[in-house]
């Protein structure tokens, strides 16, 4: 279904990065603020996975089941390699955000530069 | 703050939405990502690498230099929390090279924040700040149900996961993904069991080795297939026995490494 | 396959990263040799890396194709005239390694160095592997390499507001790059190829469209955050001062031109595919660069904290290079490119001297290291060589670069900003004045300062040359531009003169 001309399921992965963005800047916990981003990485990932999907496409697995058309195997293995980087990304972010606690006591911001 | 928030988010929708609206349409069959290089996969990948799960074959064989950066960026995480200090001691020698205002904040003298019910549940709040060495969860036993139940569960997952890492190479799974239940295993259990029990499940001598063991894995068959095929990383393109053992050598790897980097920065965290 | 050399050009990045890897287990009984095993490391690495130059300087640009395959069927590796960058680049960090052994006395118990050295090799190799790779999505995970090893690395020296620094430098870092993988992604939608010679190639054959300047609009912004230019600059003077020295040495001097060389590769696809059109980007980063260079400045004046000031001066500098390359005249873009180098070796000049008297006196503010070249008079005299050669004064490595910039300005027929580069100049020489008037001229007020001793060798070797290396290039200021000229003069199609 493309109105105006747009793709949809484009669009909605685009709504998804802007939902993650403003998660990511509007928000003053710092946990919401991480989800916000990993929001984000998951729209970055839709989007890939959306462009090599094809039309009535099976998964590009070549066992009796399956025929043509598949779809890309490309997009897939960099969807893993982003998550796995999603992933690490996460960890060290939340590493900090357990270290900011530890010290500070709170993890909102608001909180945080009210402490001298 | 929120209108400047709102108005940032439309700055960058706007030419987002007019970026996707001029690509070509994506489930189209002529689309240039069905076309190009992603079409010589689907055709030639199964005969020039053995796997008949092309997304394998790209991660292993065609792209496998990505994999082994990315393996290289799971260890960047575990060595990034090994790095950060711990607990909430004050440094060694001082922290003379600190600027103002970054000494330890002095207990009790911070205006605390309000641990409401829901904040305390949710991240945990100022609840755990007042402790020495916060032990998370002593004050809350695990109940015996949840106990009984991942213990049960556990030999049962982790078989799932070897299925999954030993079948990757004709249904969706692999390393990445064995690794991941892997490390869900282990931690549900340090959650039931306590941190010392699933602790030992990684003899102490082994760990330095396994949690580097993909990125060195990566290496050891990048060297072979130098030296057998003289390209970096390369595949002996017709003798598909070796393909496969290199390509088994870097499942098991990822899968083993990947979980236990896992599990030890869950460990690192905790305590 | 070229010459014996091109061989070792995946080696150059895989040997940093494996040694990254083995550094836990090498250290594993004394912590305190994974230092010695970091600088071994390097030190192989620079060998390779000058082994890949002296190819270049020989033969040429030459590529490589993993696996075997053929360049846009898999991931090509491709040594040009940017990627030299890696050698001086490797030879910093085997100067900057020694003095850390010292050093982090103060800053991490024992048993967090091997993870701290796993960093710094991870650093290096994932700068290695960016300025190498040839591939679009490959270069997206070599940044990430790159980031996420700055990020923990910006937070291993302190609590609190180190993490604080080091998660808002996470979450600019991690938008930047999530912008450069939606580019990849929509460069890929559009031309089904991942390899950037392929996909310049293809985008001349689709011409222009929306979409192709989304994702080039994407691109650019992501990597002016990586550099840290005006608008999006605002990790980088926290970040930078509250991570120990050496590493704010490497973050300053090298881990913000990661945002250069990737800007230099996206101009080299689009202008080689001859879709866009420049002039209106050029004349943004013209003033992006000016902006930067004026309140980085100005900023820097009012800091009190050394490693404060010089961060903000860090922003000032990445704006002559973006000028430079913005005013794409032949002069501008020798400049900038021979600034890339030579900001990084005054930048770790700077930063290991002010360390150095961090070190010795546990004081970080003007205010209170008063006197202090009395007793630390060879640290002393390098921040000063470090000092003048920033401001750009003749005898110095500064002077040359930021001559050819300003003659470059002035070539193009854009004088204005010849004169914004000139009022930079005199805003950071103001501060250094301050500066060096408060280390010589002024008693000192705090005893340890009056009975400080000069550092260790290992710490004051590293210092020592790396300020006659701003001296010995200032005099000899054409060896470099000897290298970058012939390159520069290749490269300037791309920028449509």
């Amino acid at each position: 279904m493309q109105p105006f001309g747009l793709d949809l399921d484009y669009v909605a992965v685009v709504a998804l990065f802007c939902v993650g963005l403003y998660m990511l800047v509007a928000k003053s916990n710092l946990l919401k603020k991480l989800l916000g981003l990993n929001v984000m990485e998951t729209s970055v990932f839709a989007f890939i996975v959306t462009a090599g999907m094809v039309e009535g496409g099976d998964p590009p697995i070549m066992v009796a089941g399956t025929s043509a058309p598949y779809a890309s195997p490309i997009p897939h293995a960099m969807v893993l390699t982003g998550i796995v980087v999603a992933v690490s990304v996460t960890a060290v972010a939340l590493a900090l955000i357990v270290q900011i606690h530890a010290h500070f006591g709170t993890i909102e911001i608001d909180e945080l530069k009210e402490l001298p | 703050m929120r209108p400047w928030s709102l108005l940032l988010v439309l700055l960058v929708a706007l030419p987002l939405v007019a970026g996707v609206a001029t690509l070509p349409p994506h489930d189209a069959p002529d689309a240039p990502i069905h076309t190009q290089v992603g079409a010589l996969y689907l055709e030639r990948g199964v005969a020039e690498t053995g796997m008949k799960n092309l997304v394998t074959a790209v991660l292993l064989n065609y792209r496998g230099f990505d994999t082994f950066i990315e393996v290289v960026v799971i260890f960047t995480a575990l060595a990034a929390v090994l790095a950060l200090p711990k607990g909430s001691a004050p440094l060694p020698k001082g922290n003379a090279p600190l600027p103002k205002g970054s000494a330890p904040v002095p207990k009790g003298n911070a205006p605390l924040p309000q641990p409401d019910a829901a904040r305390s549940q949710g991240v945990g709040g100022a609840r755990s700040r007042e402790e020495e060495a916060p032990e998370v969860a002593s004050d809350v036993p695990v109940s015996p149900v949840v106990r009984f139940v991942v213990r049960l569960l556990a030999p049962f997952i982790a078989m799932f996961a070897v299925a999954m890492l030993f079948r990757g190479h004709i249904t969706p799974g692999g390393g990445f993904q064995a690794a991941a239940v892997f490390a869900a295993v282990f931690i549900a259990l340090g959650l039931v069991l306590g941190q010392d029990r699933a602790a030992r499940l990684v003899p102490v001598d082994w760990r330095p080795w396994l949690q580097g063991v993909a990125p060195l894995a990566f290496a050891l068959v990048a060297w072979i297939g130098w030296r057998l095929t003289g390209a970096f990383l390369g595949y002996p393109i017709d003798d598909h026995t070796v393909q496969e053992a290199m390509g088994f050598v870097l499942e098991i790897a990822i899968a083993v490494g990947g979980g236990v980097v896992l599990a030890r920065i869950f460990l690192e965290m905790e305590t | 396959m070229t010459g014996p050399w091109a061989e070792a050009l995946p080696w150059a990045i895989v040997l940093p990263l494996v040694g990254a890897a083995l550094t836990p287990a090498v250290a594993v009984r004394h912590p305190r040799v994974s230092g010695f095993w970091a600088w071994g490391v390097l030190l192989v690495t620079a060998v390779l890396t000058a082994g890949l130059v002296s190819e270049l300087v020989a033969r040429g640009p030459f590529s490589y194709g993993l696996g075997g395959w053929a360049a846009s069927y898999g991931i090509e590796l491709r040594f040009d005239h940017f990627s030299a960058w890696v050698l001086p680049l490797v030879v910093l960090f085997v100067v900057i390694v020694p003095f850390s052994w010292r050093y982090l006395d103060h800053v991490m118990p024992d048993e967090r160095r091997p993870p701290f050295y796993a960093l710094l090799l991870l650093n290096a190799g994932g700068m290695i592997g960016f300025c190498v790779t040839g591939d679009l999505f490959n270069l997206f995970v070599f940044t990430e390499v790159v980031s996420l090893s700055s990020y923990a690395l910006v937070a291993v020296g302190g609590r609190g507001l180190a993490a604080f620094a080091a998660l808002k430098y996470l979450f600019i870092g991690a938008v930047s790059s999530l912008l450069m993988l939606f580019a990849t992604a929509q460069l890929f939608v559009l031309s089904g190829s991942l390899n950037m010679a392929d996909v310049s190639l293809r985008l001349g054959e689709i011409g222009g469209g929306t979409a192709v300047m989304v994702a080039f609009a994407a691109y650019a912004v992501s990597f002016m955050v990586k550099a840290a230019m005006f608008p999006v600059h605002v990790w980088l003077p926290d970040a930078h001062a509250i991570a120990p020295s050496p590493v704010s040495a490497v973050l300053s001097g090298m881990v913000v031109k990661v945002g250069i060389v990737g800007m230099l590769r996206i101009y080299q696809i689009y202008f080689g595919a001859e879709v866009l059109e420049l002039g209106a980007f050029n004349l943004a980063l013209v003033w992006l660069g000016a902006i930067s260079i004026v309140m980085g400045a100005f900023f820097a004046i009012f800091q009190d904290d050394i490693k404060l000031m010089l961060a903000y001066s860090t922003i000032s500098n990445i704006g002559y290079i973006v000028l430079g390359l913005g005013l794409a005249s032949p002069y501008a873009v020798i400049g900038a490119a021979v600034h890339v180098f030579n900001h990084a070796l005054i930048k770790a000049t700077l930063f290991l001297a002010a360390g150095s008297i961090i070190h010795q006196t546990g004081f970080r503010t003007l205010s209170d290291l008063r006197g202090v070249a009395r007793t630390m008079p060879q640290t002393s005299a390098a921040m000063a060589i470090g000092a003048v050669s920033i401001v750009g004064l003749p005898p110095t490595a500064g002077f040359v670069c930021k001559w050819y910039i300003a003659l470059g300005a002035f070539e193009a027929n854009q004088a204005p900003f010849g004169f914004a580069l000139v009022f930079g100049a005199l805003f950071i020489f103001i501060y250094y004045i301050r500066m060096l008037n408060a280390f010589y001229f002024q008693p000192p007020v705090h005893a340890s300062v009056a009975q400080a001793s000069e550092t260790p060798w290992s710490m004051r070797g590293p210092v020592v040359l790396l300020a006659s290396l701003c001296l010995i290039l200032g005099v000899l200021g054409g060896i470099p531009l000897t290298f970058v000229e012939p390159a520069v003069l290749d490269l300037l199609p791309f920028w449509g003169q």
